[in-house]
């Protein structure tokens, strides 16, 4: 009677479309029965083949998967260790100029550490959402930076939704890191103040504004004759992005980058 | 002339006999509602091999009364990184079930040697000669 069933072509389509269904979920335990020489257990026996195929291609994708979160997470977890080890390095200096030089350095660094370390704990190796990575970043910043007395503010005004791969992030997350920092180390003489992050996605570009309600830029401020290492890194960056930057100094600090898509 | 009945002589293994024919043409058939695994497939390329002298030879296989494959099974037929004795591999399909299997060796594994499926044994016999 069971075989008289399975071999009745309604059950037969159902059981195939079954196995079917469940590749579909990745789920490759389930093959179809094969009775006979008819088409149908022909057709089974094809699903059956493809499921195999298609195991050895989701085990192979899983593991290569595997093997970029690792790669990330090494990657990280040197880049903390130059990190840590310039930390070390500034126990012993006194000279407030090369101790800042230190901090600048690191806090580029960990700003490349924190792309790899969100790539590998995304599920999405490719791509990172930017809001958290601002946000992150920021505090980041901000606990390397911020003196006791300090009172700075962070907006975020972040379209959600708008993600990066890593080659967008990285120079990204160092532009964000220049100007953050700027407007820690120069916008608050009495560290208190606010730094707005914002970014949209029109239809062609990316547009990141941040900017701060510092003192802003002394009046003959040159942009070529001015600019610190900070700056020119902003430009250099932006324009590793082809993108644009413009900045306005009178009210506060203002950066405005444009990335097209 | 039906070239495909194994003689006394042939190589009886668990799911193929395999011989050479007169023609120096190999032949291997699978045996009814055959269920092919690795070790099958093995079994069989040893006793292919045990049948070289001093030239290649091409290779006829019966897969018309096959019920299975293994994809090790597929993929060691392929020959693809592996030392082979043969030169060439027609494959007879006949059922919609031969046909399958065989669509998907050719399809997914791409033989490492000229390879075609026939319906008709003249057809591939004709065609293995050229490699004789």
């Amino acid at each position: 009677m069971q075989k008289n069933l399975k071999n009745s072509s309604p059950e037969r389509v159902q059981e195939i479309l079954d196995v079917i269904m469940a590749y579909a979920r990745f789920d490759f335990s389930k093959k179809t029965s094969i009775i006979g020489n008819e088409t149908l257990d022909a057709i089974g026996a094809g699903v059956n083949m493809l499921g195999e195929e298609l195991e050895t291609s989701t085990i192979s994708l899983k593991e290569k998967e595997q093997l970029l979160k690792e790669i990330h997470h090494r990657v990280k977890n040197n880049l903390q260790i130059v990190s840590s080890l310039l930390n070390l390095q500034s126990e012993n200096i006194l000279d407030k100029r090369y101790l800042d030089l230190i901090i600048e350095s690191r806090n580029r660094i960990n700003s490349m550490a924190l792309v790899h370390e969100m790539l590998y704990s995304s599920k999405d190796l490719s791509k990172i959402e930017i809001g958290s990575y601002v946000e992150r970043l920021s505090k980041g910043i901000e606990h390397s930076l911020s003196k006791n007395d300090s009172c700075v503010k962070f907006i975020f005004n972040i379209e959600e939704g708008i993600h990066f791969d890593i080659d967008h992030m990285i120079p990204l997350g160092l532009i964000l890191n220049e100007i953050i920092s700027n407007s820690y180390k120069y916008a608050f003489p009495d560290n208190k103040g606010n730094i707005t992050i914002e970014m949209r996605d029109t239809e062609k570009f990316y547009k990141m504004t941040v900017k701060d309600n510092g003192i802003g830029l002394k009046a003959n401020f040159d942009v070529k004759r001015d600019s610190n290492l900070g700056m020119q890194l902003i430009y250099m960056l932006a324009e590793q992005l082809d993108g644009t930057v413009e900045v306005n100094g009178t009210v506060g600090v203002s950066y405005q980058i444009i990335i097209p898509h | 002339m039906a070239t495909l009945n194994p003689p006394k002589t042939a190589h009886d293994l668990s799911v193929f006999w395999t011989w050479m024919g007169d023609d120096g043409i190999c032949r291997t058939k699978t045996k009814p509602h055959a269920e092919i695994t690795l070790n099958d497939a093995i079994e069989n390329s040893k006793a292919v091999t045990s049948l070289y002298k001093d030239k290649k030879f091409p290779l006829l296989v019966d897969s018309r009364d096959i019920k299975s494959m293994a994809k090790e099974a597929r993929r060691h037929f392929s020959t693809n990184g592996r030392a082979t004795k043969i030169n060439a591999m027609g494959i007879m399909v006949k059922s919609p079930l031969s046909r399958i299997v065989g669509n998907f060796f050719m399809g997914l594994n791409t033989p490492g040697v000229p390879a075609r499926l026939f319906d008709e044994e003249a057809e591939a016999i004709n065609w293995l000669k050229k490699f004789v």
